[in-house]
Protein backbone atom coordinates (compact mmCIF):
# COMPACT_ATOMS: atom_id res chain seq x y z
CA UNK A 1 0.00 0.00 0.00
CA UNK A 2 2.87 2.36 0.75
CA UNK A 3 4.37 1.85 -2.90
CA UNK A 4 1.10 2.78 -4.29
CA UNK A 5 1.13 6.33 -2.02
CA UNK A 6 4.68 6.51 -3.18
CA UNK A 7 3.45 6.05 -7.08
CA UNK A 8 0.91 8.48 -6.18
CA UNK A 9 3.03 11.28 -4.68
CA UNK A 10 4.91 10.86 -7.62
CA UNK A 11 2.38 11.14 -10.17
CA UNK A 12 0.85 13.95 -8.42
CA UNK A 13 3.71 15.92 -8.11
CA UNK A 14 4.98 15.63 -12.28
CA UNK A 15 1.76 17.28 -12.28
CA UNK A 16 2.34 19.98 -10.26
CA UNK A 17 5.92 20.06 -11.57
CA UNK A 18 4.57 21.25 -15.25
CA UNK A 19 1.98 23.26 -13.85
CA UNK A 20 4.55 25.49 -12.12
CA UNK A 21 6.75 25.11 -14.64
CA UNK A 22 3.70 26.90 -16.74
CA UNK A 23 3.61 29.54 -14.18
CA UNK A 24 7.21 30.23 -13.97
CA UNK A 25 9.33 30.06 -17.35
CA UNK A 26 12.61 28.74 -17.34
CA UNK A 27 12.63 26.80 -14.42
CA UNK A 28 13.02 22.88 -14.06
CA UNK A 29 10.99 21.81 -11.16
CA UNK A 30 11.83 18.05 -11.80
CA UNK A 31 14.99 18.97 -11.03
CA UNK A 32 14.04 18.91 -7.17
CA UNK A 33 11.98 15.12 -7.31
CA UNK A 34 15.53 14.07 -9.02
CA UNK A 35 17.74 15.37 -5.90
CA UNK A 36 14.90 13.76 -3.68
CA UNK A 37 14.83 10.47 -5.52
CA UNK A 38 19.01 10.80 -5.10
CA UNK A 39 18.92 11.64 -1.23
CA UNK A 40 16.27 8.39 -0.56
CA UNK A 41 18.11 5.84 -2.50
CA UNK A 42 15.05 5.67 -4.22
CA UNK A 43 16.88 3.71 -7.66
CA UNK A 44 13.61 1.92 -8.54
CA UNK A 45 11.19 4.80 -8.97
CA UNK A 46 14.29 6.70 -10.67
CA UNK A 47 14.53 4.39 -13.47
CA UNK A 48 11.16 5.24 -14.74
CA UNK A 49 10.68 8.56 -13.45
CA UNK A 50 14.08 9.85 -14.72
CA UNK A 51 13.11 9.09 -18.63
CA UNK A 52 9.62 11.07 -17.86
CA UNK A 53 11.41 14.24 -16.54
CA UNK A 54 13.46 13.96 -19.74
CA UNK A 55 11.19 12.93 -22.32
CA UNK A 56 8.25 15.55 -20.91
CA UNK A 57 11.81 18.42 -20.63
CA UNK A 58 12.77 18.05 -24.18
CA UNK A 59 8.90 17.97 -25.42
CA UNK A 60 7.64 21.18 -23.98
CA UNK A 61 11.00 22.92 -24.55
CA UNK A 62 12.30 24.45 -27.97
CA UNK A 63 15.87 23.34 -28.22
CA UNK A 64 17.19 19.88 -30.19
CA UNK A 65 17.42 16.93 -28.23
CA UNK A 66 19.71 16.00 -25.87
CA UNK A 67 19.73 19.64 -23.60
CA UNK A 68 17.90 17.64 -20.42
CA UNK A 69 20.35 14.58 -20.37
CA UNK A 70 23.20 17.24 -20.28
CA UNK A 71 21.50 18.89 -17.20
CA UNK A 72 20.45 16.12 -15.56
CA UNK A 73 23.58 14.28 -15.93
CA UNK A 74 24.99 17.57 -14.41
CA UNK A 75 22.60 17.16 -10.82
CA UNK A 76 23.03 13.56 -10.26
CA UNK A 77 27.16 14.52 -10.63
CA UNK A 78 27.41 17.32 -8.67
CA UNK A 79 24.90 15.77 -6.04
CA UNK A 80 27.37 12.55 -5.97
CA UNK A 81 30.11 14.64 -5.20
CA UNK A 82 28.13 16.76 -2.36
CA UNK A 83 27.55 13.43 -0.91
CA UNK A 84 31.05 12.65 -0.52
CA UNK A 85 31.47 15.71 1.39
CA UNK A 86 28.48 16.83 3.32
CA UNK A 87 25.23 15.01 4.68
CA UNK A 88 22.76 15.74 1.88
CA UNK A 89 19.81 15.39 3.65
CA UNK A 90 19.42 18.91 4.92
CA UNK A 91 18.51 22.30 3.59
CA UNK A 92 22.02 24.05 3.88
CA UNK A 93 23.53 21.10 1.82
CA UNK A 94 20.61 21.51 -0.75
CA UNK A 95 21.03 25.50 -0.31
CA UNK A 96 25.12 25.04 -1.86
CA UNK A 97 23.76 22.48 -4.14
CA UNK A 98 21.60 24.79 -6.26
CA UNK A 99 23.59 27.95 -5.76
CA UNK A 100 26.43 25.24 -7.99
CA UNK A 101 23.31 24.04 -10.27
CA UNK A 102 22.79 28.17 -10.94
CA UNK A 103 26.22 28.48 -12.37
CA UNK A 104 26.08 24.38 -13.76
CA UNK A 105 22.27 26.05 -15.65
CA UNK A 106 24.45 29.24 -17.25
CA UNK A 107 27.65 26.84 -18.47
CA UNK A 108 24.18 24.32 -20.31
CA UNK A 109 22.61 27.24 -21.58
CA UNK A 110 26.34 28.67 -23.04
CA UNK A 111 27.27 25.25 -24.60
CA UNK A 112 24.41 24.50 -25.39
CA UNK A 113 22.70 27.86 -27.48
CA UNK A 114 25.29 27.84 -29.94
CA UNK A 115 24.77 24.34 -31.05
CA UNK A 116 21.61 25.04 -32.22
CA UNK A 117 22.12 28.78 -33.79
CA UNK A 118 20.46 30.40 -30.41
CA UNK A 119 21.72 33.66 -29.46
CA UNK A 120 23.14 33.61 -26.30
CA UNK A 121 21.84 36.49 -24.31
CA UNK A 122 24.00 36.33 -21.02
CA UNK A 123 21.68 38.59 -19.25
CA UNK A 124 18.65 36.50 -19.86
CA UNK A 125 20.35 33.24 -18.94
CA UNK A 126 22.02 34.94 -15.88
CA UNK A 127 18.49 35.60 -14.96
CA UNK A 128 17.48 32.07 -15.66
CA UNK A 129 20.32 30.69 -13.60
CA UNK A 130 19.62 32.95 -10.45
CA UNK A 131 15.77 32.14 -10.53
CA UNK A 132 16.52 28.03 -10.77
CA UNK A 133 19.13 28.66 -7.58
CA UNK A 134 16.46 30.52 -5.82
CA UNK A 135 13.59 28.03 -6.48
CA UNK A 136 15.34 25.30 -5.67
CA UNK A 137 15.99 25.11 -1.85
CA UNK A 138 12.42 26.14 -1.37
CA UNK A 139 10.58 24.06 -3.26
CA UNK A 140 12.52 20.93 -1.83
CA UNK A 141 11.60 22.34 1.57
CA UNK A 142 7.66 22.71 0.80
CA UNK A 143 8.27 19.25 -0.74
CA UNK A 144 9.89 17.24 1.84
CA UNK A 145 7.09 18.49 4.37
CA UNK A 146 4.93 16.63 2.03
CA UNK A 147 6.84 13.12 2.66
CA UNK A 148 7.75 13.00 6.23
CA UNK A 149 5.50 10.21 5.77
CA UNK A 150 8.15 8.47 4.13
CA UNK A 151 11.44 9.62 6.55
CA UNK A 152 9.21 7.79 9.03
CA UNK A 153 8.76 4.66 7.41
CA UNK A 154 12.75 4.94 6.44
CA UNK A 155 14.08 4.99 10.18
CA UNK A 156 11.37 2.54 11.44
CA UNK B 1 37.80 3.99 -9.39
CA UNK B 2 41.02 5.69 -10.60
CA UNK B 3 41.12 8.81 -12.10
CA UNK B 4 42.47 7.39 -15.07
CA UNK B 5 39.45 5.45 -15.42
CA UNK B 6 36.85 8.01 -14.60
CA UNK B 7 38.29 10.42 -17.25
CA UNK B 8 38.27 7.53 -19.73
CA UNK B 9 34.48 6.78 -18.73
CA UNK B 10 33.69 10.41 -18.70
CA UNK B 11 35.46 10.80 -22.58
CA UNK B 12 33.90 8.07 -23.90
CA UNK B 13 30.12 9.51 -23.07
CA UNK B 14 31.13 12.71 -24.21
CA UNK B 15 31.70 10.79 -27.35
CA UNK B 16 28.65 9.46 -27.87
CA UNK B 17 26.37 12.23 -26.65
CA UNK B 18 27.74 14.33 -28.80
CA UNK B 19 27.34 11.40 -31.82
CA UNK B 20 23.93 10.86 -30.40
CA UNK B 21 23.60 14.87 -30.71
CA UNK B 22 24.97 15.30 -34.35
CA UNK B 23 22.97 12.01 -35.65
CA UNK B 24 19.39 13.58 -34.22
CA UNK B 25 20.52 16.86 -35.44
CA UNK B 26 20.28 15.22 -39.13
CA UNK B 27 17.37 12.66 -38.73
CA UNK B 28 15.06 14.36 -35.84
CA UNK B 29 14.32 11.16 -34.92
CA UNK B 30 14.80 11.93 -31.05
CA UNK B 31 13.14 15.05 -31.73
CA UNK B 32 9.92 13.97 -33.27
CA UNK B 33 9.97 11.45 -30.66
CA UNK B 34 10.17 13.68 -27.67
CA UNK B 35 7.33 16.17 -29.12
CA UNK B 36 5.68 13.21 -29.86
CA UNK B 37 5.28 11.95 -26.44
CA UNK B 38 6.60 14.73 -24.18
CA UNK B 39 4.88 17.52 -25.82
CA UNK B 40 1.55 15.27 -25.68
CA UNK B 41 2.07 14.48 -21.73
CA UNK B 42 2.64 18.13 -21.36
CA UNK B 43 -0.27 19.12 -22.80
CA UNK B 44 -2.62 16.15 -21.17
CA UNK B 45 -2.07 17.14 -17.99
CA UNK B 46 -1.94 21.04 -18.77
CA UNK B 47 -5.61 21.31 -20.43
CA UNK B 48 -7.14 19.88 -17.36
CA UNK B 49 -5.88 22.50 -15.26
CA UNK B 50 -6.38 24.90 -17.67
CA UNK B 51 -10.23 23.96 -17.81
CA UNK B 52 -10.34 23.84 -14.14
CA UNK B 53 -9.08 27.34 -13.93
CA UNK B 54 -10.96 28.61 -16.56
CA UNK B 55 -14.34 27.22 -14.79
CA UNK B 56 -13.34 28.46 -11.59
CA UNK B 57 -12.49 31.85 -12.77
CA UNK B 58 -16.05 31.98 -14.65
CA UNK B 59 -17.62 31.16 -11.69
CA UNK B 60 -15.57 33.82 -9.51
CA UNK B 61 -17.06 36.20 -12.38
CA UNK B 62 -20.40 35.23 -12.61
CA UNK B 63 -20.89 35.88 -8.95
CA UNK B 64 -19.16 39.18 -9.61
CA UNK B 65 -21.15 39.87 -12.25
CA UNK B 66 -24.60 39.29 -10.74
CA UNK B 67 -23.37 41.71 -8.32
CA UNK B 68 -23.50 44.15 -10.93
CA UNK B 69 -25.92 43.49 -12.99
CA UNK B 70 -28.97 45.62 -13.06
CA UNK B 71 -26.40 48.64 -13.75
CA UNK B 72 -24.42 46.51 -16.60
CA UNK B 73 -28.02 45.72 -17.50
CA UNK B 74 -29.09 49.30 -17.84
CA UNK B 75 -26.06 50.50 -19.40
CA UNK B 76 -25.79 48.05 -22.09
CA UNK B 77 -29.42 48.52 -22.79
CA UNK B 78 -28.17 52.74 -23.91
CA UNK B 79 -25.16 51.28 -25.56
CA UNK B 80 -27.61 48.85 -27.58
CA UNK B 81 -29.67 51.95 -28.90
CA UNK B 82 -27.03 53.98 -29.62
CA UNK B 83 -25.11 50.99 -31.68
CA UNK B 84 -28.78 50.06 -33.53
CA UNK B 85 -29.26 54.24 -34.53
CA UNK B 86 -25.06 54.22 -35.70
CA UNK B 87 -25.71 50.72 -37.90
CA UNK B 88 -29.14 52.57 -39.34
CA UNK B 89 -26.38 55.06 -40.27
CA UNK B 90 -24.33 53.14 -41.83
CA UNK B 91 -26.44 50.74 -43.64
CA UNK B 92 -26.25 52.88 -46.66
CA UNK B 93 -22.11 52.89 -46.20
CA UNK B 94 -22.26 49.32 -45.77
CA UNK B 95 -24.44 48.44 -49.46
CA UNK B 96 -22.20 51.04 -50.95
CA UNK B 97 -19.37 48.92 -50.16
CA UNK B 98 -20.96 45.68 -51.38
CA UNK B 99 -21.55 47.26 -54.58
CA UNK B 100 -18.00 48.44 -55.28
CA UNK B 101 -16.46 44.95 -53.88
CA UNK B 102 -18.43 43.57 -56.58
CA UNK B 103 -17.51 45.68 -59.11
CA UNK B 104 -14.16 45.58 -58.66
CA UNK B 105 -14.34 41.98 -57.89
CA UNK B 106 -12.31 42.02 -55.05
CA UNK B 107 -10.98 38.29 -53.91
CA UNK B 108 -12.06 37.08 -50.40
CA UNK B 109 -9.36 34.69 -49.81
CA UNK B 110 -10.67 31.03 -49.08
CA UNK B 111 -7.16 29.09 -48.92
CA UNK B 112 -6.92 29.61 -45.24
CA UNK B 113 -9.42 28.47 -42.36
CA UNK B 114 -9.38 29.76 -39.07
CA UNK B 115 -9.62 27.68 -35.84
CA UNK B 116 -9.50 28.48 -32.64
CA UNK B 117 -6.97 27.28 -29.86
CA UNK B 118 -6.38 27.95 -26.35
CA UNK B 119 -2.94 29.12 -25.01
CA UNK B 120 -2.06 26.65 -22.28
CA UNK B 121 1.55 28.21 -21.14
CA UNK B 122 3.85 30.61 -22.21
CA UNK B 123 7.94 29.22 -22.05
CA UNK B 124 7.65 26.16 -19.93
CA UNK B 125 11.13 24.28 -18.71
CA UNK B 126 14.99 25.03 -18.82
CA UNK B 127 14.74 24.11 -22.27
CA UNK B 128 12.48 26.55 -23.58
CA UNK B 129 14.39 28.90 -25.19
CA UNK B 130 12.32 30.53 -27.25
CA UNK B 131 10.08 33.12 -27.22
CA UNK B 132 6.89 30.14 -27.31
CA UNK B 133 3.79 29.47 -26.18
CA UNK B 134 1.82 26.41 -25.64
CA UNK B 135 -1.40 25.70 -27.13
CA UNK B 136 -4.25 22.98 -27.51
CA UNK B 137 -4.26 21.79 -31.08
CA UNK B 138 -1.27 19.71 -32.63
CA UNK B 139 -1.09 18.07 -36.17
CA UNK B 140 -4.41 15.58 -35.80
CA UNK B 141 -6.24 18.79 -34.95
CA UNK B 142 -5.47 21.61 -37.32
CA UNK B 143 -2.02 22.69 -35.50
CA UNK B 144 0.32 21.40 -38.05
CA UNK B 145 4.03 23.20 -37.87
CA UNK B 146 4.03 26.11 -39.81
CA UNK B 147 0.36 27.15 -39.28
CA UNK B 148 0.34 30.83 -38.34
CA UNK B 149 -1.20 31.97 -35.45
CA UNK B 150 -3.57 35.59 -35.33
CA UNK B 151 -5.63 36.80 -32.86
CA UNK B 152 -8.62 39.87 -33.02
CA UNK B 153 -5.79 42.49 -33.32
CA UNK B 154 -3.10 40.82 -35.19
CA UNK B 155 -0.20 38.35 -35.92
CA UNK B 156 1.23 36.57 -33.25
CA UNK B 157 3.76 33.35 -34.75
CA UNK B 158 3.41 30.40 -35.93
CA UNK B 159 3.56 26.71 -35.09
CA UNK B 160 6.93 25.07 -34.90
CA UNK B 161 6.30 21.82 -33.68
CA UNK B 162 3.29 19.24 -33.00
CA UNK B 163 2.49 16.41 -31.22
CA UNK B 164 -0.65 15.06 -31.94
CA UNK B 165 -3.25 17.06 -29.68
CA UNK B 166 -0.68 20.20 -28.49
CA UNK B 167 1.95 22.28 -30.16
CA UNK B 168 3.72 24.78 -29.78
CA UNK B 169 4.15 28.49 -31.28
CA UNK B 170 7.02 30.38 -31.98
CA UNK B 171 6.43 34.12 -31.14
CA UNK B 172 7.07 37.11 -33.70
CA UNK B 173 9.30 38.70 -31.30
CA UNK B 174 11.91 35.74 -31.21
CA UNK B 175 14.68 36.97 -32.61
CA UNK B 176 14.74 33.51 -34.94
CA UNK B 177 11.46 35.38 -36.43
CA UNK B 178 11.22 36.72 -39.98
CA UNK B 179 8.28 37.70 -41.33
CA UNK B 180 7.44 39.47 -45.22
CA UNK B 181 5.85 42.57 -44.33
CA UNK B 182 4.87 45.93 -46.01
CA UNK B 183 3.70 49.02 -44.40
CA UNK B 184 -0.03 49.41 -45.03
CA UNK B 185 0.07 53.02 -46.42
CA UNK B 186 3.42 53.30 -48.46
CA UNK B 187 3.59 50.10 -49.26
CA UNK B 188 7.07 49.73 -48.88
CA UNK B 189 8.56 46.04 -48.00
CA UNK B 190 10.49 44.69 -45.52
CA UNK B 191 11.35 42.04 -43.31
CA UNK B 192 10.35 42.44 -39.68
CA UNK B 193 12.52 40.86 -37.10
CA UNK B 194 12.09 39.90 -33.48
CA UNK B 195 14.41 41.08 -30.67
CA UNK B 196 13.02 39.41 -27.92
CA UNK B 197 9.75 39.53 -26.16
CA UNK B 198 10.35 42.74 -24.28
CA UNK B 199 12.63 44.57 -26.79
CA UNK B 200 11.17 46.45 -29.99
CA UNK B 201 10.87 44.67 -33.24
CA UNK B 202 13.34 45.77 -36.31
CA UNK B 203 12.08 46.35 -39.50
CA UNK B 204 14.86 45.81 -42.31
CA UNK B 205 15.58 46.02 -45.50
CA UNK B 206 13.04 49.14 -46.23
CA UNK B 207 14.94 51.70 -48.66
CA UNK B 208 14.85 54.82 -48.12
CA UNK B 209 13.34 56.38 -50.70
CA UNK B 210 10.51 54.74 -48.60
CA UNK B 211 7.90 56.99 -47.05
CA UNK B 212 7.46 55.68 -44.12
CA UNK B 213 5.98 57.23 -41.06
CA UNK B 214 5.80 56.48 -37.05
CA UNK B 215 1.89 54.82 -36.44
CA UNK B 216 1.84 53.40 -39.56
CA UNK B 217 0.89 49.71 -39.51
CA UNK B 218 2.77 46.62 -40.70
CA UNK B 219 0.78 43.76 -42.41
CA UNK B 220 1.93 40.44 -44.05
CA UNK B 221 3.25 40.84 -47.68
CA UNK B 222 2.81 36.66 -48.16
CA UNK B 223 6.00 37.22 -50.13
CA UNK B 224 7.37 34.68 -47.67
CA UNK B 225 4.59 31.97 -48.43
CA UNK B 226 4.21 31.53 -44.75
CA UNK B 227 1.47 34.02 -43.66
CA UNK B 228 -1.44 34.82 -45.74
CA UNK B 229 -1.32 38.57 -47.48
CA UNK B 230 -2.66 41.54 -45.31
CA UNK B 231 -2.58 40.64 -41.75
CA UNK B 232 -1.75 43.36 -39.32
CA UNK B 233 1.64 42.67 -37.55
CA UNK B 234 3.19 45.48 -35.93
CA UNK B 235 2.97 49.35 -35.29
CA UNK B 236 5.77 51.75 -36.00
CA UNK B 237 7.55 53.19 -33.39
CA UNK B 238 10.95 55.11 -34.69
CA UNK B 239 11.72 55.71 -38.41
CA UNK B 240 15.06 57.34 -39.40
CA UNK B 241 18.18 56.07 -42.02
CA UNK B 242 20.42 53.59 -40.66
CA UNK B 243 24.06 55.04 -39.22
CA UNK B 244 25.31 51.30 -40.67
CA UNK B 245 23.54 50.32 -43.83
CA UNK B 246 22.25 51.66 -47.20
CA UNK B 247 18.59 51.15 -45.54
CA UNK B 248 15.96 52.64 -43.00
CA UNK B 249 16.61 51.99 -39.24
CA UNK B 250 12.89 51.58 -38.43
CA UNK B 251 11.43 49.65 -34.78
CA UNK B 252 7.85 48.72 -34.12
CA UNK B 253 5.81 46.89 -31.38
CA UNK B 254 3.58 43.86 -31.99
CA UNK B 255 0.04 44.84 -32.02
CA UNK B 256 -1.18 41.81 -30.20
CA UNK B 257 -0.30 42.32 -26.33
CA UNK B 258 1.83 38.52 -26.51
CA UNK B 259 2.47 38.17 -22.77
CA UNK B 260 -1.68 38.15 -22.41
CA UNK B 261 -2.98 35.88 -25.14
CA UNK B 262 -5.05 33.47 -23.89
CA UNK B 263 -6.98 32.52 -26.99
CA UNK B 264 -5.34 32.70 -30.77
CA UNK B 265 -6.97 31.46 -34.28
CA UNK B 266 -4.67 29.36 -36.32
CA UNK B 267 -4.98 29.59 -40.23
CA UNK B 268 -5.19 26.03 -41.32
CA UNK B 269 -4.38 26.27 -45.37
CA UNK B 270 -7.38 24.50 -47.28
CA UNK B 271 -5.22 24.04 -49.98
CA UNK B 272 -7.72 25.96 -52.24
CA UNK B 273 -5.16 28.42 -54.28
CA UNK B 274 -4.91 31.57 -53.31
CA UNK B 275 -7.08 34.08 -56.16
CA UNK B 276 -4.94 36.44 -58.10
CA UNK B 277 -4.64 39.88 -56.59
CA UNK B 278 -5.82 42.31 -60.14
CA UNK B 279 -3.06 44.65 -58.56
CA UNK B 280 -0.68 41.71 -59.17
CA UNK B 281 1.83 40.77 -62.06
CA UNK B 282 0.60 38.18 -64.50
CA UNK B 283 2.88 34.68 -63.56
CA UNK B 284 3.68 34.28 -66.95
CA UNK B 285 5.52 36.62 -69.73
CA UNK B 286 2.83 37.11 -72.69
CA UNK B 287 5.14 38.83 -74.84
CA UNK B 288 5.58 42.53 -75.62
CA UNK B 289 2.58 45.08 -75.75
CA UNK B 290 0.67 45.04 -78.57
CA UNK B 291 2.13 48.57 -80.72
CA UNK B 292 -0.12 51.17 -80.68
CA UNK B 293 -2.07 52.72 -83.25
CA UNK B 294 -0.27 55.42 -85.26
CA UNK B 295 -2.53 58.30 -84.68
CA UNK B 296 -2.75 60.16 -88.42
Amino acid sequence: MKKVYDVLWWLIFIVCATAAQAAVPGVDIMTVGLIILLQERDYRNLAWLLPIFILMQEGMGTRSFGAAIIWYAVVIILFKIGRWLFEVENFVFVFLLSACLGVAYFGVTWSLDPLQDVAFNTEDAVNASLMQAIFLPFTWWFLMLTRRWKKHEQEN
Amino acid sequence: MTLRLFLLLAGVLLILFLGMYSWNQRTHVLDDLTTNLGLELTGGVLDPINALEQKSKDLWNRYFDLVNVRDENARLRHQVEELEARLLAQGEDMAELKRLRELVQLPVDASWRPLGARVLAGRMGPNAVLDSITINRGYSTGGRPGTPLVTHLGLVGRVLKASAHSSIALLLTDPSSRIAVFTQESRAPGILVGQGIHRKLELNFVQRAAKVSPGEILVTSGLDGKYPKGIPVARVLTVAPSDYTQFMAITAEPLVDLLHIEEVLLLEPTGIPRPVDPGEAPKEFVGPPAPRAVMP
